[in-house]
């Protein structure tokens, strides 16, 4: 905050779209995935550690479209069903891909918009 | 100025009220909730009067065992019961994360069981039942998972454990329903409600079934 003054245009884009992705994340994801990542038991996935932080294109897909698949998350399986999120906007989409690829992947800077839409279109049908 | 006076010795007379029964509750005791009722009758040939609290009706479920489970289950003991579906997205996660500390708070107390009613009974059969307790690290029978007919579970929600639990199409996964935790005595009186969606809930709970527990250590 207190460097507004001496930020690149991308930093700062890439914090406002972490602090608008963390409370999306609070407020869609982390009733199940728990707010420190981890998820819940067997019940749910963690994020933290898996494998689809660094597939971003998938990641949009299952944030808007949910899942129904058995996965294999840091050695163990789960086969819940995810909801879609289908009330997310695009922006909305990218700002939560930015929270946790930032948070739990290894990115810094955001994701586009337009990266997301392109992948929303073209999301395997499941 | 007269007006603040007033309000002000209301609030007193109110308190120190309260703070009256809560010294003539030397037990502590919990209270018994619900709607009651009042009859007369003989004793020694006076007339006295005798309340009649809510009580859980008997029931018959189904748990994720395959095994029907009734009143005569929680027979002499205390439970908690609340209600979810396995597939809700919203409250049911964190509901179920703290009442897996109400779990271990208790676990292997013999005087203490937890049942979870499914309001969505269709779905969650016996064998879903089974998979969502596994997946959250609960076995043996201290914490039962509940199907059934469906008008059952929400009557008795709605009659006896005071909770709502509805089908609701704009409501996200299907269903609105409340995220209490219900303590239930021996007497298959309801004793208190909890918040299960907060902490503050949670611990006022695992110390109430302490408080409850005690009174039938006499």
């Amino acid at each position: 905050m207190l460097a507004v003054c001496c930020q690149s245009a991308e930093e700062l884009k890439s914090e406002q779209y972490f602090v608008e992705g963390y409370q999306l994340y609070t407020t869609n994801c982390s009733n199940c995935h728990q707010v420190d990542g981890k998820g819940m038991l067997n019940l749910y996935p963690p994020i933290s550690g898996s494998q689809t932080l660094s597939d971003k294109a998938l990641l949009a897909c299952i944030i808007k479209n949910g899942m129904r698949d058995t996965i294999l998350v840091n050695g163990r399986k789960f086969s819940r069903p995810m909801p879609p999120n289908a009330k997310l906007s695009d922006i909305e989409v990218a700002e939560i891909v930015t929270y946790v690829t930032v948070k739990w992947g290894k990115d810094s800077i955001y994701t586009k918009i337009e990266a997301v839409r392109s992948s929303l279109a073209n999301c395997k049908k499941y | 100025m007269k007006l603040n006076t007033l309000l002000f010795n209301i609030l007193y007379l109110t308190l120190l009220a309260l703070g009256i029964l809560n010294c003539n509750n030397s037990d502590n005791k919990l209270p018994i909730l619900g709607e009651r009722d009042w009859t007369k009758k003989t004793v020694d040939g006076k007339e006295v009067v005798d309340t009649i609290y809510n009580t859980i009706p008997s029931f018959s479920f189904v748990d994720q065992n395959g095994d029907t489970i009734s009143e005569a289950f929680v027979k002499d003991k205390i439970y908690v019961t609340d209600f979810f579906f396995t597939t809700c997205p919203t409250i049911c996660p964190v509901m179920k994360r703290q009442m897996i500390k109400v779990y271990h708070a208790y676990e292997g107390n013999p005087e203490l069981k937890i049942l979870s009613h499914s309001i969505d009974p269709e779905h969650d059969t016996p064998k879903v039942l089974k998979q969502y307790a596994t997946d959250l690290g609960i076995q043996g029978n201290q914490w039962l998972f509940l199907t059934g007919q469906k008008e059952k579970i929400y009557e008795i929600g709605q009659k006896s454990y005071m909770v709502t639990a509805k089908k609701e199409q704009s409501a996200e996964g299907g269903y609105i329903h409340s995220g209490a935790f219900i303590l239930v005595d021996k007497e298959r009186h309801v004793r208190g409600m909890y918040d299960g969606t907060t902490e503050e809930g949670t611990q006022k709970l695992i110390a109430d079934i302490q408080t409850l527990l005690s009174e039938y250590k006499k």
